[in-house]
């Protein structure tokens, strides 16, 4: 039987490919979220040169839907805009991911692994 | 160490990614990023070397550019703004740009009305000005398709030169390194069993693409001796022709059935190439007679090197000695008289000048009117916005950056206005080029990027025009002091000053328009009075071409077969033929002989062969005896005993027959027969409107020996307003009848009147259109501008009402004060008015440049415009209750 999809899934999702590695790389990097810093955690992982540009433009927009949230914080004199995952950005990302797997759902990955090779 | 390090990585930092980052930042973010990205930059070096660290931060400024400029186009846009930058200053210059285009955007779909008008006027005033000057550009800025045109020249009196007279010169012109003859040569094409179709061409000697310095596309261009006596005759043909005729290389040696023989195409002219006119596409060779009497031709020359085609007075000296010593001239048509050499691009293009400098001169003005509308419309908004913008300068904002906003809205107008006047210009070039008097070039005009690319240039100059003002007002004005007197109630507003002397500034533009327009109106109306001595509504036009070739007796028997059968058509109660018809040039003119009087030997007449119903059929009335009846008879070609009948018209009998019966005197010269006079008729306008009578004599085709390829047959249809109308079914009948004719045009007479009454018809349209156009920005000008006086000075009114004054009296100053303005400007335009009309003045005819009731009539118009415009807003104040006013201040 497959999951059918909940009634309360949220609006945003799912989130576009960028959106869901800047909301997952501020996840990881909670705490210490700033835009750089998103930025390097997500060019480590993938091992992809990414611009700043493009991230900075995806968390305003992240933030003007309500998904990420930003505030100040002062840091070695200097005011830096420290990013945070809101209630609802989590659910977007959580409801992201669970549509992927439903996605995936009987898709036999031993196989398309053997196809890749040949 | 570490310092010092650290200063020598900074110093390496190249600095142009930097800069583009900081421009596209925001200024919330911008520090923290570039201290961010300076220390990735400094890791990268350390890691991998410096030139590594400089690739990398070159990468990351070109792929964050178009991100960051949509972030910055985002922000401005929807106007977010997140928490964490509450309390940070700004944002960066980009996004503020955004912000105020999209401020900009909503105050402009709050006021539709004004938006409307700003961009209906101004799109109106660019796009005409594109379509001008894209019909322009090919005749007046461009270069000639021929090598250094400005060695080439046109010899005087065209289109009268003879074959004769350029055999003998041949070679031996002085100060020409070559000189080439040309004349008018459509040629009839016949392809299979296709009717002949006439393709509008020219003849020439061999000379003539080297004088124009001009190469084919494919094939050759004319060789000494084609020519000659004997040639072969063989033809160019244009790119457009070549095109249709397949467009095969394979053209080149083939022979086309031009004027019924065969003519070997040699070469095809290269796409855009044109001479005398675009409508040319044959140019083909016939074979030149030393003894051709022909007057037809036109000499173009290229200069010998060294000389200047502008300073030819010695050369033409030498060469008037040559042709006097060798030719006899009459007076009138004296070759050694006013020998002048026009440069090509005056002698080709310069009589369109003219007409083209007055429309682009009346569209710049158009243009102007309507930036000076915009302008006065965006002062009355900067105005209306005072207190606003007092706030807004209180609370900090800067005058760039009010002007700022300014700019935005004045450019969003423009862009609108741009892609309007694009789109106007695109459509409505064609129309434009139709309308113009510049003949072959506005029927061939083509469609081209400079029409579409002239309207955003034009509408950058509009917008900084527009600007001038409102930006001028707003630099120079006090703000915060505003603020002050607007609560007092200020009543010397400011600004009125300019906003009048906008409307003067429109008025007087207007002024220029319309009284051009007016000139033209009276100068054509001149025209129109002409009795040209013709029935004008009711003809139907044909004319018809065979080939040169044709014999005569078939030629004319194919001629009244095609009136006798023309003459069958429905609708149609009579048919006349003739070789040339009234007012379309001046047509064959041969000397004469009079019985009894000697000293006529040497003068020149008109002559024309024509049908029987000629004359009744084109109302030329007859005066004395009679016209051609039953009772005159063809004649046999090589019958040199029987004598013909002659009509002449009274100019003739005025010019030889003063005070005496001229029925039943013998007249001689042009044919071998004895010629007696019949009858007289009426005079009419032969060659020209503007002509005085001239004399005539007519002969009866059939019993002249003789009738030339070109016939235009004249319909007369039962009901006037059917002249059209039989066209076709005329066209139908020439094809089935004589398919060995081609159908040149058909037309109807009234046309051709219109044809005659020439250029400033055309112009006198289109200026009256213009200034139609000119008077309704004018009064919405004005209507504007007293609207915003109205309104300023709402207070004083009221006070003065409540104090007792009546509302008509308000009524009334308001008018005055419109009509005051509308005063200066028709004064300062009627200036301007006199200098533009010499523009015109080789289209007026009857009328002075300087003519009163020109000017009067503009005036007067202008005066109750805006007078209507005016009292519009003064009604609306001078009934306004004193009491509600008073209360809303």
């Amino acid at each position: 039987m497959t999951e059918s999809p909940s009634m309360t899934e949220s609006p945003f999702a799912p989130l576009g490919v960028l959106e869901e590695q800047i909301v997952v790389a501020v996840l990881r990097t909670r705490g210490e979220a700033y835009g750089m810093q998103a930025r390097r955690e997500i060019e480590r992982v993938t091992g992809r040169e990414l611009s700043i540009g493009a991230v900075y433009a995806t968390l305003d927009r992240l933030e003007s839907k309500g998904l990420l949230t930003s505030s100040r914080v002062e840091e070695d004199g200097a005011s830096r805009r420290l990013f945070d995952v809101t209630p609802e950005g989590a659910r977007a990302l959580a409801d992201t991911r669970a549509m992927r797997e439903r996605l995936w759902h009987g898709v036999n990955v031993r196989e398309l692994l053997a196809l890749a090779r040949a | 160490m570490r310092v010092s390090e650290d200063t020598r990585l900074r110093r390496s930092l190249p600095r142009l990614p930097i800069a583009l980052l900081r421009l596209l930042l925001p200024r919330a973010e911008r520090d923290e990023v570039l201290a961010d990205l300076t220390a990735e930059y400094a890791e990268h070096a350390a890691r991998a070397g410096r030139p590594q660290a400089r690739r990398w931060l070159w990468r990351q400024a070109i792929h964050s550019a178009l991100p960051l400029l949509g972030w910055s186009w985002w922000r401005g846009w929807t106007g977010f703004e997140p928490r964490a930058n509450a309390y940070r200053p700004g944002g960066s210059m980009l996004r503020n740009l955004f912000a105020d285009a999209r401020y900009a955007a909503r105050r402009l779909r709050a006021r539709p009305v004004y938006t409307l008008v700003a961009v209906l006027t101004l799109g109106l005033g660019i796009g005409g000005t594109a379509a001008v000057y894209g019909i322009a550009r090919p005749l007046m800025f461009e270069p000639l398709p021929y090598a250094n045109a400005s060695e080439v020249g046109m010899f005087w009196m065209p289109g009268w030169w003879t074959e004769e007279e350029f055999l003998y010169l041949r070679g031996n012109f002085p100060g020409f390194r070559n000189v080439a003859a040309y004349r008018p040569g459509d040629a009839t094409l016949r392809q299979g069993d296709a009717p002949a179709r006439l393709i509008p061409g020219i003849t020439a000697s061999s000379e003539l693409f080297d004088v124009l310095g001009a190469r084919p596309f494919i094939g050759r261009g004319f060789h000494e001796g084609d020519d000659a006596q004997g040639a072969e005759p063989v033809a160019l043909i244009s790119y457009g022709l070549w095109q249709e005729l397949g467009g095969q290389r394979s053209i080149i040696g083939s022979r086309l059935m031009l004027d019924g023989t065969p003519q070997t195409v040699i070469g095809v002219m290269p796409r855009g190439f044109w001479f005398p006119d675009p409508s040319i596409r044959i140019w083909h060779t016939k074979p030149l007679d030393p003894q051709g009497r022909n007057g037809s031709y036109t000499f173009v020359g290229r200069v010998a090197p060294g000389a200047d085609v502008h300073d030819m007075g010695p050369q033409i000296q030498r060469l008037t000695e040559i042709i006097g010593d060798r030719f006899q001239y009459h007076v009138g048509a004296d070759k050694t008289q006013n020998a002048v050499i026009t440069p090509l691009r005056e002698a080709l293009v310069g009589s369109m000048r003219p007409a083209l400098v007055a429309t682009f001169a009346a569209m710049g003005l158009i243009l102007l009117i309507a930036c000076a509308n915009v302008a006065a419309l965006m002062l009355g908004q900067v105005e209306g916005r005072t207190s606003e913008l007092a706030v807004r300068s209180a609370l900090g904002a800067t005058r760039g950056r009010l002007m700022q906003q300014l700019v935005v809205e004045a450019v969003l107008v423009g862009i609108g206005a741009g892609l309007l006047g694009a789109a106007l210009a695109a459509a409505g070039y064609r129309l434009l080029a139709e309308a113009l008097p510049i003949g072959a070039w506005g029927e061939n005009a083509s469609f081209g990027w400079s029409i579409f690319a002239a309207a955003p240039v034009v509408a950058i100059v509009a917008v900084v025009l527009v600007l001038l003002v409102p930006a001028a007002s707003l630099w120079r004005g006090d703000l915060r002091g505003t603020l002050t007197r607007a609560r007092t109630g200020g009543i010397q507003g400011r600004g009125g000053r300019l906003e009048r002397g906008l409307v003067v500034a429109e008025v007087a533009l207007a002024m220029l328009i319309a009284s051009a327009a007016a000139l033209l109106v009276r100068s054509v109306a001149n025209l129109y009075a002409i009795d040209p001595g013709i029935t004008t509504n009711g003809i139907a036009v044909v004319d018809v071409t065979s080939s040169p070739q044709m014999e005569f007796a078939p030629r004319l028997q194919k001629v009244e077969e095609l009136v006798r059968s023309l003459g069958s058509l429905q609708g149609v109660r009579s048919v006349g033929a003739a070789m040339k018809i009234p007012l379309r040039g001046g047509g064959d003119s041969f000397g004469v002989t009079v019985e009894g009087h000697p000293e006529a030997a040497n003068t020149f007449t008109y002559f024309r062969i024509v049908t029987r119903d000629y004359f009744q059929t084109m109302g030329i009335e007859l005066r004395d005896g009679r016209t051609f009846d039953g009772s005159d008879q063809p004649i046999a070609p090589d019958d040199s005993t029987t004598e013909m009948a002659v009509v002449v018209n009274e100019a003739f009998v005025k010019k030889y027959f003063p005070g005496e019966n001229p029925i039943g005197r013998r007249i001689g010269d042009g044919f071998t027969s004895p010629q007696r006079i019949v009858g007289v008729v009426s005079d009419v306008k032969e060659a020209a409107l503007t002509d005085d009578a001239a004399p005539v004599r007519y002969y009866l085709a059939g019993q002249a020996p003789w009738f030339g390829n070109l016939a235009t047959f004249v319909l007369r249809t039962a009901r006037p307003g059917d002249a059209a109308a039989v066209l076709d079914a005329a066209r139908r009948t020439v094809r089935n009848v004589a398919p060995e004719f081609a159908v040149q045009g058909t037309t109807t007479m009234e046309r051709v009147l219109d044809t005659a009454v020439g250029p400033a018809r055309q112009i006198m349209s289109l200026l009256s259109l213009l200034s139609a156009l000119a008077l309704v920005l004018g009064a919405v000008g004005i209507y504007g501008v007293i609207s915003h006086f109205a309104a300023r000075r709402k207070r004083d009114w009221a006070i003065r009402v409540a104090l007792g004054l009546p509302g008509s009296r308000v009524v009334r100053q308001i008018v005055g004060q419109g009509a005051a303005l509308v005063g200066v400007g028709i004064v300062v335009g009627a200036v301007g008015a006199v200098l533009l009309a010499r523009l015109l003045a080789s289209f007026l005819f009857g009328v002075g440049t300087l003519d009163p009731l020109a000017f009067a009539a503009a005036s007067v118009a202008l005066l109750l415009i805006g007078v209507a415009a005016a009292s519009i807003p003064a009604r609306r104040a001078g009934t306004v209750d004193p009491a509600l006013v008073m209360r809303e201040e």
